[in-house]
Protein backbone atom coordinates (compact mmCIF):
# COMPACT_ATOMS: atom_id res chain seq x y z
CA UNK A 1 0.00 0.00 0.00
CA UNK A 2 2.77 2.76 0.70
CA UNK A 3 5.04 1.55 -1.88
CA UNK A 4 2.01 2.37 -3.93
CA UNK A 5 1.22 6.02 -2.59
CA UNK A 6 5.37 6.41 -3.09
CA UNK A 7 5.08 5.08 -6.78
CA UNK A 8 1.92 7.51 -7.10
CA UNK A 9 3.88 10.89 -5.47
CA UNK A 10 7.04 9.69 -7.59
CA UNK A 11 4.81 9.97 -11.07
CA UNK A 12 2.75 12.95 -9.66
CA UNK A 13 6.07 14.78 -9.46
CA UNK A 14 7.55 13.70 -13.20
CA UNK A 15 4.29 14.45 -14.79
CA UNK A 16 4.34 17.83 -12.84
CA UNK A 17 8.36 18.40 -14.25
CA UNK A 18 7.35 17.23 -17.51
CA UNK A 19 4.26 20.03 -17.40
CA UNK A 20 6.73 22.34 -16.11
CA UNK A 21 8.99 21.73 -19.21
CA UNK A 22 5.98 21.97 -21.77
CA UNK A 23 5.09 25.29 -20.61
CA UNK A 24 9.28 26.39 -20.27
CA UNK A 25 9.39 25.24 -24.13
CA UNK A 26 5.89 27.18 -25.34
CA UNK A 27 6.71 29.98 -23.21
CA UNK A 28 10.40 30.55 -24.78
CA UNK A 29 9.37 29.67 -28.36
CA UNK A 30 6.35 32.08 -28.56
CA UNK A 31 7.98 34.26 -27.07
CA UNK A 32 11.00 34.88 -29.70
CA UNK A 33 8.23 34.34 -32.14
CA UNK A 34 6.06 37.23 -31.09
CA UNK A 35 9.63 39.62 -30.56
CA UNK A 36 10.11 38.83 -34.23
CA UNK A 37 6.80 40.00 -35.37
CA UNK A 38 7.84 43.49 -33.87
CA UNK A 39 11.42 43.19 -35.34
CA UNK A 40 14.63 42.66 -35.41
CA UNK A 41 15.92 44.67 -32.52
CA UNK A 42 12.81 43.55 -30.32
CA UNK A 43 14.03 39.50 -31.23
CA UNK A 44 17.67 40.29 -30.30
CA UNK A 45 16.56 41.88 -26.89
CA UNK A 46 13.86 39.04 -26.24
CA UNK A 47 16.68 36.88 -27.25
CA UNK A 48 19.58 37.68 -25.08
CA UNK A 49 17.29 37.82 -22.07
CA UNK A 50 16.04 34.49 -22.79
CA UNK A 51 19.71 33.34 -23.08
CA UNK A 52 21.24 34.71 -19.64
CA UNK A 53 18.72 32.73 -17.59
CA UNK A 54 18.79 29.58 -19.63
CA UNK A 55 22.30 29.19 -19.63
CA UNK A 56 23.03 29.88 -15.99
CA UNK A 57 20.17 27.52 -14.89
CA UNK A 58 22.44 24.47 -16.75
CA UNK A 59 25.74 25.48 -15.02
CA UNK A 60 24.03 26.23 -11.70
CA UNK A 61 21.94 22.56 -11.64
CA UNK A 62 25.44 20.94 -13.27
CA UNK A 63 27.55 22.31 -10.43
CA UNK A 64 25.03 21.01 -7.57
CA UNK A 65 24.85 17.50 -9.53
CA UNK A 66 28.86 17.44 -9.84
CA UNK A 67 29.10 18.73 -6.20
CA UNK A 68 26.70 15.83 -4.77
CA UNK A 69 28.65 13.08 -6.43
CA UNK A 70 31.69 14.64 -5.70
CA UNK A 71 35.57 13.66 -7.17
CA UNK A 72 34.69 9.69 -7.02
CA UNK A 73 33.10 7.20 -8.98
CA UNK A 74 32.48 6.95 -13.10
CA UNK A 75 29.42 9.26 -12.70
CA UNK A 76 31.40 11.73 -10.03
CA UNK A 77 34.22 12.59 -13.37
CA UNK A 78 30.85 12.49 -15.55
CA UNK A 79 29.32 15.08 -14.01
CA UNK A 80 32.32 17.37 -13.50
CA UNK A 81 33.00 16.69 -17.16
CA UNK A 82 29.40 18.11 -17.68
CA UNK A 83 29.76 21.00 -15.43
CA UNK A 84 32.76 21.78 -17.90
CA UNK A 85 30.79 21.63 -20.87
CA UNK A 86 27.94 23.81 -19.16
CA UNK A 87 30.88 26.64 -18.09
CA UNK A 88 32.25 26.34 -21.61
CA UNK A 89 28.60 27.25 -23.19
CA UNK A 90 28.05 29.73 -20.57
CA UNK A 91 31.32 31.59 -21.42
CA UNK A 92 30.33 31.30 -25.47
CA UNK A 93 26.95 32.82 -24.70
CA UNK A 94 27.84 35.74 -22.61
CA UNK A 95 31.02 36.90 -25.24
CA UNK A 96 28.59 36.74 -27.81
CA UNK A 97 26.10 38.79 -25.70
CA UNK A 98 28.98 41.40 -25.09
CA UNK A 99 29.52 41.13 -29.13
CA UNK A 100 26.15 41.81 -29.71
CA UNK A 101 26.18 44.78 -27.13
CA UNK A 102 28.90 46.10 -28.33
CA UNK A 103 28.92 46.01 -31.67
CA UNK A 104 25.32 45.55 -32.33
CA UNK A 105 25.05 42.45 -34.40
CA UNK A 106 26.71 39.04 -34.18
CA UNK A 107 30.04 38.44 -34.76
CA UNK A 108 30.63 34.99 -36.67
CA UNK A 109 33.19 33.38 -36.30
CA UNK A 110 34.65 34.67 -32.70
CA UNK A 111 36.19 34.07 -29.57
CA UNK A 112 33.06 32.74 -28.60
CA UNK A 113 32.75 29.99 -31.09
CA UNK A 114 36.76 28.64 -29.33
CA UNK A 115 34.19 28.01 -26.10
CA UNK A 116 31.44 26.63 -27.96
CA UNK A 117 33.64 24.00 -30.52
CA UNK A 118 35.68 22.96 -26.92
CA UNK A 119 32.39 22.53 -25.10
CA UNK A 120 31.92 19.80 -27.27
CA UNK A 121 34.48 16.94 -26.25
CA UNK A 122 33.53 17.77 -22.85
CA UNK A 123 29.76 16.84 -23.25
CA UNK A 124 31.13 13.74 -24.70
CA UNK A 125 33.60 12.85 -22.54
CA UNK A 126 30.24 12.95 -20.10
CA UNK A 127 28.67 10.57 -21.96
CA UNK A 128 31.18 8.36 -22.28
CA UNK A 129 31.96 8.31 -18.23
CA UNK A 130 28.16 7.91 -17.49
CA UNK A 131 27.95 4.76 -19.90
CA UNK A 132 30.87 3.11 -18.72
CA UNK A 133 29.97 0.82 -15.66
CA UNK A 134 27.17 -0.63 -18.24
CA UNK A 135 29.84 -0.55 -21.00
CA UNK A 136 29.22 -4.59 -22.00
CA UNK A 137 25.58 -4.02 -21.82
CA UNK A 138 26.36 -2.28 -25.20
CA UNK A 139 25.75 -3.87 -28.57
CA UNK A 140 27.33 -3.90 -31.66
CA UNK A 141 23.85 -3.33 -32.94
CA UNK A 142 22.96 -0.66 -30.46
CA UNK A 143 26.45 1.09 -32.02
CA UNK A 144 25.38 0.67 -35.49
CA UNK A 145 22.20 1.74 -34.97
CA UNK A 146 22.97 5.16 -33.54
CA UNK A 147 25.91 5.54 -35.98
CA UNK A 148 23.15 5.02 -38.69
CA UNK A 149 20.81 7.82 -37.24
CA UNK A 150 23.68 9.96 -36.50
CA UNK A 151 24.88 10.04 -40.26
CA UNK A 152 21.11 10.23 -41.63
CA UNK A 153 21.33 13.66 -39.48
CA UNK A 154 24.62 14.57 -40.64
CA UNK A 155 23.12 14.55 -44.29
CA UNK A 156 21.09 17.80 -44.45
CA UNK A 157 23.90 20.04 -43.27
CA UNK A 158 26.25 18.15 -45.83
CA UNK A 159 24.42 18.89 -48.72
CA UNK A 160 24.05 22.19 -47.90
CA UNK A 161 27.90 22.85 -47.52
CA UNK A 162 28.48 21.16 -50.69
CA UNK A 163 26.02 22.60 -52.71
CA UNK A 164 25.49 26.67 -51.24
CA UNK A 165 28.54 27.41 -50.06
CA UNK A 166 31.07 27.93 -52.94
CA UNK A 167 31.26 31.96 -52.83
CA UNK A 168 31.23 31.78 -49.15
CA UNK A 169 34.35 32.43 -46.77
CA UNK A 170 36.01 28.75 -46.09
CA UNK A 171 36.71 29.20 -42.69
CA UNK A 172 33.42 30.31 -41.84
CA UNK A 173 32.07 27.06 -43.31
CA UNK A 174 34.14 24.95 -42.02
CA UNK A 175 33.46 26.47 -38.64
CA UNK A 176 29.72 26.63 -39.06
CA UNK A 177 29.88 23.01 -40.37
CA UNK A 178 31.76 21.41 -37.57
CA UNK A 179 28.65 21.89 -35.18
CA UNK A 180 26.29 19.34 -36.85
CA UNK A 181 29.56 17.27 -37.25
CA UNK A 182 30.40 17.77 -33.28
CA UNK A 183 26.02 16.94 -32.56
CA UNK A 184 25.92 14.02 -34.64
CA UNK A 185 28.63 12.38 -33.05
CA UNK A 186 26.98 13.75 -29.70
CA UNK A 187 23.85 11.48 -30.93
CA UNK A 188 26.01 8.50 -30.91
CA UNK A 189 26.07 7.85 -27.30
CA UNK A 190 22.84 9.86 -26.39
CA UNK A 191 20.84 7.19 -28.66
CA UNK A 192 22.79 4.17 -26.74
CA UNK A 193 21.95 5.99 -23.62
CA UNK A 194 18.15 5.63 -24.51
CA UNK A 195 18.35 2.11 -25.38
CA UNK A 196 20.66 1.05 -22.44
CA UNK A 197 18.55 2.67 -19.63
CA UNK A 198 15.30 1.60 -21.68
CA UNK A 199 12.63 1.36 -18.31
CA UNK A 200 14.75 3.47 -15.77
CA UNK A 201 14.50 6.76 -14.57
CA UNK A 202 17.53 7.43 -15.84
CA UNK A 203 16.31 7.08 -18.92
CA UNK A 204 14.44 10.86 -18.75
CA UNK A 205 17.78 12.41 -18.66
CA UNK A 206 19.07 10.72 -21.79
CA UNK A 207 15.57 11.01 -23.85
CA UNK A 208 15.74 14.50 -23.03
CA UNK A 209 19.44 15.31 -24.11
CA UNK A 210 19.12 13.07 -27.52
CA UNK A 211 16.01 15.72 -28.03
CA UNK A 212 18.03 18.39 -27.42
CA UNK A 213 21.23 17.27 -29.43
CA UNK A 214 18.50 16.65 -32.69
CA UNK A 215 17.37 20.39 -31.69
CA UNK A 216 20.52 21.73 -31.70
CA UNK A 217 21.47 19.89 -35.07
CA UNK A 218 18.80 21.62 -36.61
CA UNK A 219 19.08 24.74 -35.43
CA UNK A 220 23.09 24.39 -36.42
CA UNK A 221 22.32 23.89 -39.69
CA UNK A 222 19.82 26.95 -39.91
CA UNK A 223 22.60 28.24 -38.80
CA UNK A 224 24.84 27.24 -41.47
CA UNK A 225 22.21 28.19 -43.74
CA UNK A 226 21.93 31.96 -42.90
CA UNK A 227 25.32 32.40 -42.47
CA UNK A 228 25.97 31.15 -45.81
CA UNK A 229 22.69 33.85 -47.08
CA UNK A 230 23.88 36.26 -44.51
CA UNK A 231 20.60 36.42 -42.94
CA UNK A 232 21.48 35.70 -39.59
CA UNK A 233 20.45 37.99 -36.70
CA UNK A 234 20.33 37.25 -33.11
CA UNK A 235 16.88 36.42 -32.05
CA UNK A 236 16.46 34.36 -35.18
CA UNK A 237 13.82 31.89 -35.16
CA UNK A 238 16.89 29.17 -35.03
CA UNK A 239 17.38 30.75 -31.83
CA UNK A 240 14.15 29.00 -30.63
CA UNK A 241 16.09 26.19 -31.28
CA UNK A 242 19.52 26.71 -29.13
CA UNK A 243 17.22 28.22 -26.52
CA UNK A 244 15.19 24.96 -25.96
CA UNK A 245 18.72 22.93 -26.17
CA UNK A 246 19.66 24.73 -22.69
CA UNK A 247 15.77 24.33 -21.36
CA UNK A 248 15.92 20.97 -22.12
CA UNK A 249 19.18 19.55 -20.75
CA UNK A 250 18.48 21.81 -17.54
CA UNK A 251 15.46 20.08 -17.01
CA UNK A 252 17.10 16.65 -17.42
CA UNK A 253 19.82 17.62 -14.97
CA UNK A 254 16.96 18.72 -12.41
CA UNK A 255 15.31 15.49 -13.15
CA UNK A 256 18.66 13.87 -11.91
CA UNK A 257 19.24 16.58 -8.86
CA UNK A 258 15.93 14.89 -7.85
CA UNK A 259 16.97 11.07 -8.69
CA UNK A 260 20.09 11.29 -6.74
CA UNK A 261 18.85 13.08 -3.82
CA UNK A 262 21.35 13.24 -0.67
CA UNK A 263 19.08 11.53 1.84
CA UNK A 264 22.04 10.68 4.39
CA UNK A 265 20.54 13.95 6.61
CA UNK A 266 16.82 12.49 6.34
CA UNK A 267 15.82 11.14 9.78
CA UNK A 268 13.87 7.64 9.33
CA UNK A 269 10.33 8.54 10.30
CA UNK A 270 10.04 5.26 12.35
CA UNK A 271 13.19 3.38 12.82
CA UNK A 272 11.13 0.42 14.85
CA UNK A 273 9.15 0.00 11.65
CA UNK A 274 12.51 -0.86 9.70
CA UNK A 275 13.52 -3.77 11.35
CA UNK B 1 33.05 -10.48 23.46
CA UNK B 2 30.18 -10.79 20.73
CA UNK B 3 30.79 -13.59 18.33
CA UNK B 4 29.04 -12.36 14.58
CA UNK B 5 26.50 -15.46 13.36
CA UNK B 6 27.59 -17.18 9.97
CA UNK B 7 24.57 -15.43 8.82
CA UNK B 8 25.81 -11.91 9.62
CA UNK B 9 29.19 -12.73 8.16
CA UNK B 10 27.38 -13.83 4.88
CA UNK B 11 25.28 -10.40 5.01
CA UNK B 12 28.08 -7.70 5.89
CA UNK B 13 30.06 -9.80 3.30
CA UNK B 14 26.82 -8.66 0.87
CA UNK B 15 26.60 -5.35 1.92
CA UNK B 16 30.54 -4.81 1.21
CA UNK B 17 29.91 -6.14 -2.34
CA UNK B 18 26.77 -4.15 -2.81
CA UNK B 19 28.02 -0.56 -1.73
CA UNK B 20 31.59 -1.51 -3.63
CA UNK B 21 30.07 -1.79 -6.69
CA UNK B 22 27.96 0.91 -6.18
CA UNK B 23 30.66 3.21 -4.93
CA UNK B 24 32.44 2.50 -8.26
CA UNK B 25 29.58 4.38 -9.98
CA UNK B 26 29.09 7.23 -7.20
CA UNK B 27 28.29 7.97 -3.65
CA UNK B 28 24.86 9.34 -4.58
CA UNK B 29 23.99 5.91 -6.61
CA UNK B 30 24.46 3.92 -3.10
CA UNK B 31 22.22 6.65 -1.68
CA UNK B 32 19.55 6.47 -3.44
CA UNK B 33 19.56 2.70 -3.82
CA UNK B 34 20.09 2.24 -0.08
CA UNK B 35 16.96 4.94 0.30
CA UNK B 36 14.61 3.35 -2.24
CA UNK B 37 15.22 0.47 -0.51
CA UNK B 38 14.21 1.50 2.21
CA UNK B 39 11.23 3.94 1.45
CA UNK B 40 9.70 1.10 -0.78
CA UNK B 41 10.49 -2.61 1.05
CA UNK B 42 11.15 -1.44 4.32
CA UNK B 43 14.61 -3.22 4.38
CA UNK B 44 18.33 -2.84 4.39
CA UNK B 45 21.34 -3.55 1.99
CA UNK B 46 22.25 -6.69 4.32
CA UNK B 47 18.43 -7.59 4.18
CA UNK B 48 18.80 -8.32 0.26
CA UNK B 49 20.57 -11.85 1.14
CA UNK B 50 17.01 -12.89 1.88
CA UNK B 51 15.13 -10.50 -0.57
CA UNK B 52 17.19 -9.99 -3.88
CA UNK B 53 14.24 -9.10 -5.86
CA UNK B 54 14.00 -5.91 -3.93
CA UNK B 55 17.70 -4.78 -4.84
CA UNK B 56 17.03 -6.16 -8.80
CA UNK B 57 13.49 -4.19 -8.75
CA UNK B 58 14.98 -1.47 -7.48
CA UNK B 59 18.15 -1.43 -9.54
CA UNK B 60 15.87 -1.78 -12.45
CA UNK B 61 13.95 1.28 -12.05
CA UNK B 62 16.87 3.11 -11.45
CA UNK B 63 18.39 2.16 -14.71
CA UNK B 64 16.31 0.24 -16.88
CA UNK B 65 18.51 -2.49 -18.82
CA UNK B 66 21.28 -1.02 -17.65
CA UNK B 67 20.90 -2.64 -14.24
CA UNK B 68 22.45 -6.23 -15.82
CA UNK B 69 25.91 -4.51 -15.99
CA UNK B 70 25.54 -3.21 -12.38
CA UNK B 71 24.54 -6.83 -10.97
CA UNK B 72 27.38 -8.32 -13.02
CA UNK B 73 29.60 -5.59 -11.13
CA UNK B 74 28.20 -7.11 -7.30
CA UNK B 75 28.31 -10.60 -8.74
CA UNK B 76 32.20 -10.04 -10.03
CA UNK B 77 32.74 -8.56 -5.92
CA UNK B 78 31.05 -11.31 -4.55
CA UNK B 79 32.67 -14.43 -6.45
CA UNK B 80 35.31 -15.53 -4.09
CA UNK B 81 32.51 -15.72 -1.39
CA UNK B 82 30.15 -17.65 -3.65
CA UNK B 83 30.68 -20.89 -2.28
CA UNK B 84 29.18 -19.99 0.31
CA UNK B 85 25.25 -21.41 0.32
CA UNK B 86 23.22 -17.87 0.96
CA UNK B 87 25.61 -15.92 -1.24
CA UNK B 88 24.83 -18.55 -4.25
CA UNK B 89 21.63 -18.86 -3.88
CA UNK B 90 21.47 -14.63 -3.69
CA UNK B 91 23.87 -14.52 -6.87
CA UNK B 92 21.21 -16.77 -8.36
CA UNK B 93 18.22 -14.93 -7.73
CA UNK B 94 19.24 -12.06 -8.49
CA UNK B 95 21.43 -13.11 -12.26
CA UNK B 96 19.48 -16.41 -13.15
CA UNK B 97 22.86 -17.17 -15.73
CA UNK B 98 24.41 -17.59 -12.55
CA UNK B 99 23.20 -21.01 -12.19
CA UNK B 100 25.08 -22.03 -15.20
CA UNK B 101 28.30 -20.70 -13.82
CA UNK B 102 28.64 -23.11 -10.71
CA UNK B 103 28.18 -26.69 -10.43
CA UNK B 104 25.05 -28.16 -8.62
CA UNK B 105 25.76 -29.36 -5.64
Amino acid sequence: MQYNIIVLQNNLQHSNLKKILFFTIVFTGLALVVANLFGKDTATTVSLLLYVPVTLSLVILSIILSKRFGMKGDHGTAWILFSIFAILWFIAERISLYYNLKLGEELFPSEADAFWLAGYPFLFAFMMFYLRPMKNSITKKMIFLAMAISVVLLIPPLYIVSYESMDVDLSETAIAIAYPIGDAILLIPAIIGIALFLGGKVNFLWTLMCIAIVFETIADTGFLLATIDDSYYEGHPVDILFIWYYVIFSFGVYHHITLFKDHRKDPYKNVQELR
Amino acid sequence: MLEATDLEIKKALLTISIEEALLEIGRPVLDAVAHSLCVNYKCFIPDCLDHPEYLKQVLQELYGNGCSNIIKSIHKHLDEYASMQQIEEFLISIDPMTIHSYPSR
